[in-house]
């Protein structure tokens, strides 16, 4: 009876471990099959070999709507008949010689390279459902972990969950508050990265803000394929101010002015001394205090953020077009006259002033009723 | 102790092993002789029952797990939990597996669910298929592989980013270098622009702007903000090493010319100050990126036959075409001329006046400023826009008043309608003003039978005493039409008081609740690092107030109600202030989002500028 039992479990354990190796193998031919370095291939575990071959395929039927290479689509389902009937097919007819393709690929590459380089971000294709398709290479530079390891995975595993709502209402095709496809929004993601840009574990994580600009693409069929196209940027606060059509200020955290610098006065004609106490959204075109509220939301919530455009009204009349990039900051000193009880945060704000001023005889606020006739 | 057993049927070797994830079990010849006694006790008696391998295993998985650790503690612990995991990550594949499937067109047809190893095998076919296809990305292995050709992912970038990369000098901003995605975004080749001077194509306004940020070493202060503790810090170049690169980091917006092209482009640029003669068309685009050197002999000297110096300055940049913000409406679509919108304080007094409004109620913005609202409704419509005014005051949403009369500057009335808004501080929760959207519903022309009846009867009414519920009306007491509007605030003023309680959550939860409010003396000091907060204006009549209120009625909503400001679509849309949802803002009580805030500052990592290195990269000329 016993010894029943012992051979069919020998039985079974045999074939298990069969089926093991088989399937081991035909893993290790799929992972060789995909475009990586050998040493990541050799190292890949199984979950991630299906999620980078699922990467792939869905990159190049995106890609063949976007770049129209029906073609060659046709050309892959010719190839694979002849995959089928066991022929191998070395190199195919298309047309152009390699050499040329060689040079286009080079001069693509750098050009792509020099591009993210000096964007300061990667480019990553969000599905629908938020999985992470596609990262451009240099997000082990942010994020600490590099693409393989995040192709695949979702976006809501590497996110705040606090914006995770913003994200879905973001990865959603065809909402009708959006205008276009045009994405911009602030979103806050896992960073493995210590302050020397040494990668470090995921579990000492931080949390590290991403401004992502892209936007939406819909695919007919499959209409899987639909995805965001985002650029992911961190906002650098260190900023180097060469321009006199910047000015920086400090804000409490509702959002009145605690200090300004002085090229505030060339630029809008204010004084520091009276804008202290005053509230940003009172210098305000009261059209853009939409803009202005989201951008202090997304402060309050998220640390850092940046404005889009809006208008800054000029003392005296009239107004100019700025963009304002701002961060949250613990502030070090408490303020002289109630020592122990301090504001421990306050708004760094760098505004860069985009236009010059417009319709300068034009009073709309009170402000600048008050000083035309102060002056 | 009583872990083990009852599990062990025939399928758990497999499922241990099916993933492929635990050691490769050396089946019954396992090292019992390593087990502690009491374990060997245990095993021996329960290998009499069923599932005397399974336990071997799953102890053996246990053993090469915990190093050292009490292994009975261990079995226990990890039954549960391991057979979760084993299960979540068995689903977890199926998953995969099952995307896999539907991704290959292979697989598709098929009427049932096909197995795992056939769906594999069919993935592996489709990559090779894929990658004959693709031709010579990837059969050339001297290139280094990825997951896209760098034509494909050029063409990805191109789709995400409406920008092109620039390359210009810096002694006379000559394009060295423009990519091709330019034509998309200007309008204008390639060809057209490189080894032209850039200061042909900027707006004249701005060319100051950009030379300033061209000249490098000429300039003498850098100014950069220490984000530890937000100071501008002034460095004389040449700066310190740590900071050299952020110094070669630029940053800027400029406007660029454009060729007109008839159609939709025309929306997405901001309004320009070109006159009507200048044909051309401007677009903003913000540019950032690093100074280089680059040696001259990788440029094309033919153009001048000058001695360049051996390392040429130029400008790296990434140049991106503004989002129009969807919230942001293009000049040309404004609001139609019968619309104008207006901002008041909270007790009612202009203080904000858009300059549409002239044509409307004859008054320039500067005539009306600082004067209440109510001195220009007409005496029957008091009752109803007062308790709007109270309304909008307690309300999160849009209110809607009804058609009022309101007093033009020639006496005559025009019938409008509005909706009032009131803005909350997202972090003090606290009203600061009104948005008044106003759409005339006729003309400004009434009869003038109408007219003269109605300012009459203005006049004569002035003197009586409108009765508006709430407002203290003693015997005797005139109530001016401004003061109706004051009341209206102090009213709230007081509800801010009554509400206000040290649990309640004032924004600042460090500090006692005054905190948040602005101190009403005036500072005289004007220290660069101060932080003291100094009285607002006089229009500010509510500072006084607020110095004593702790925290506003709001409720845990009012981050959430505030959030329900819309980034709008602009079609259709008449007023630019609609108050729709904005997608996602979730909803925080005010010490909630303190705590966040503090939480992602502790956390996050306070970006301190990316350091420009570029050896490596080749350049593109």
């Amino acid at each position: 009876m016993k010894a029943d039992k012992e051979k069919r479990r020998m039985i079974s354990r045999d074939a298990a471990r069969r089926r093991r190796r088989v399937e081991s193998e035909v893993f290790a031919e799929l992972s060789r099959l995909l475009p990586l370095q050998q040493s990541v291939q050799d190292h890949l575990d199984k979950p991630s070999v299906i999620r980078l071959t699922l990467s792939y395929i869905r990159m190049h039927t995106l890609l063949k709507g976007i770049t129209g290479k029906k073609a060659e689509a046709s050309h892959a389902v010719k190839c694979e008949q002849v995959m089928e009937s066991g022929e191998e097919w070395r190199g195919c007819d298309r047309g152009r010689d390699d050499e040329e393709k060689k040079t286009d690929d080079v001069e693509a590459s750098e050009e792509t390279n020099m591009f993210l380089r000096i964007l300061e971000g990667f480019l990553i294709v969000l599905s629908t459902e938020g999985d992470m398709i596609y990262l451009s290479d240099n997000v082990s530079k942010y994020m600490g972990l590099t693409q393989t390891e995040l192709m695949g995975h979702n976006i809501f595993e590497f996110t705040h969950p606090c914006d995770h709502e913003e994200i879905r209402n973001n990865l959603r095709l065809t909402a009708e508050v959006w205008c276009g496809a045009k994405r911009d929004f602030v979103m806050r993601i896992k960073g493995a990265l210590t302050h020397r840009g040494r990668s470090s574990n995921l579990k000492s994580a931080t949390w590290k803000v991403l401004h992502c600009q892209g936007r939406a693409k819909v695919c007919v069929a499959p209409s899987s394929v639909s995805c965001l196209l985002l650029t992911c940027q961190p906002l650098p606060l260190s900023h180097t101010l060469l321009s006199t059509h910047t000015f920086t200020s400090q804000h409490s955290m509702d959002m009145r002015f605690t200090y300004c610098d002085q090229r505030i006065t060339l630029l809008l004609g204010y004084s520091t001394e009276e804008l202290l106490g005053r509230s940003i959204y009172d210098l305000c075109h009261t059209l853009d205090t939409n803009c202005l509220t989201k951008n202090h939301l997304n402060l309050c919530l998220k640390s850092q953020s940046v404005s889009g455009q809006y208008r800054m009204l000029v003392r005296g009349g009239g107004y100019v077009w700025v963009e304002s990039h701002s961060a949250v900051i613990p502030s070090v000193r408490p303020s002289k006259s109630r020592p122990g009880a301090h504001q421990p945060l306050c708004i760094l704000c760098v505004t860069y002033v985009l236009s010059g001023v417009e319709e300068p005889s034009l009073q709309l606020s009170l402000d600048q009723t008050v000083h035309r006739y102060l002056r | 102790m009583s872990a083990g057993g009852s599990d062990g049927t025939a399928d758990r070797p497999a499922d241990l092993a099916a993933d492929g994830e635990c050691p490769e079990q050396a089946g019954s010849s396992l090292p019992a002789a390593e087990l502690p006694r009491k374990r060997k006790g245990d095993v021996e008696e329960r290998s009499g029952t069923h599932g005397q391998q399974s336990v071997d295993f799953q102890m053996d998985d246990d053993l090469s797990r915990s190093e050292g650790e009490d292994q009975q503690v261990k079995m226990k612990c990890f039954r549960e939990p391991h057979r979760q995991i084993e299960k979540r990550r068995r689903d977890k594949m199926n998953t995969l597996i099952d995307e896999l499937a539907a991704m290959i067109p292979a697989c598709q047809p098929m009427a049932r669910k096909l197995d795992k190893l056939t769906v594999l095998r069919k993935a592996v076919q489709h990559l090779k298929a894929l990658k004959v296809g693709t031709g010579s990305a990837f059969t050339d292995t001297t290139s280094k592989p990825s997951i896209l050709s760098h034509d494909d992912l050029k063409h990805l970038l191109l789709r995400a980013v409406d920008g092109f990369l620039l390359v210009v000098s810096c002694d006379r901003a000559k394009i060295l270098f423009i990519s091709e995605s330019v034509s998309k975004i200007l309008n204008l080749s390639r060809l057209e622009l490189t080894g032209q001077s850039l200061f042909d194509f900027i707006h004249p306004k701005d060319i100051n702007k950009v030379k300033e940020q061209l000249s490098s070493s000429e300039y003498p202060r850098q100014c950069l903000i220490d984000a530890a503790t937000g100071v501008q810090v002034q460095v004389d170049a040449p700066a310190r090493p740590p900071l050299l690169s952020t110094g070669a980091r630029r940053s800027f917006f400029c406007r660029l010319k454009h060729s007109r092209v008839v159609g939709k482009q025309d929306k997405h640029f901001l309004p320009c100050t070109s006159k009507k003669k200048d044909s051309s068309r401007y677009c903003t685009l913000h540019c950032t990126g690093y100074m280089r050197s680059c040696p001259s002999s990788q440029l094309d000297s033919e153009c001048d036959g000058e001695m360049e110096s051996s390392d040429l300055s130029c400008l790296v940049t990434v140049c991106r075409l503004l989002t129009p913000v969807s919230h942001q409406p293009p000049k040309e679509l404004t609001i139609r001329p019968s619309e104008f919108v207006t901002r008041w304080a909270i007790d009612g007094k202009f203080t904000f006046v858009e300059q549409q409004a002239t044509t409307i109620i004859g008054y320039l913005p500067q005539e009306v400023l600082g004067t209440s609202c109510y001195e220009y409704f007409h005496q029957d419509d008091l009752l109803h826009l007062a308790d709007k005014h109270r309304q909008v005051l307690r309300s999160k949403e849009k209110i809607e008043t009804r058609c009022y009369k309101f007093k033009t500057k020639y006496g005559s009335y025009v019938s409008l309608q509005s909706q009032w808004f009131s803005f909350t501080n997202p972090w003090t929760k606290e009203v600061e003003f009104i948005v008044s959207s106003n759409q005339v519903i006729s003309g400004p022309g009434h009869t003038k039978d109408e007219e003269a009846g109605n300012s009459k009867a203005l006049q004569e009414d002035t003197k009586q005493i409108p009765i508006i519920p709430g407002l203290s009306s003693g015997l005797g007491t005139m109530i001016y039409a401004g003061s109706i509007g004051t009341q209206i605030a102090n009213e709230l003023m007081d509800s801010y008081r009554m509400n206000s309680s040290p649990s309640s959550g004032a924004c600042s939860p460090f500090g006692p609740a005054q905190e948040k409010c602005p101190v009403v003396s005036p500072l005289t000091s004007t220290s660069a690092s101060s932080r003291e907060e100094a009285s607002g204006s006089s229009s500010q009549s509510q500072c006084d107030s607020r110095t004593a209120a702790g925290a506003s009625s709001a409720t845990s909503e009012s981050l959430a109600a505030v959030s329900r400001i819309n980034i709008n679509p602009i079609q259709g849309e008449t007023s630019q202030l609609d108050l729709d949802l904005v997608p996602g803002l979730s909803s925080f009580s005010s010490d909630e989002a303190a705590m966040a805030v503090i939480m992602s500052l502790l956390e996050t990592d306070v970006n301190m500028g990316q350091s420009g290195d570029f050896e490596d990269l080749h350049w593109p000329f």
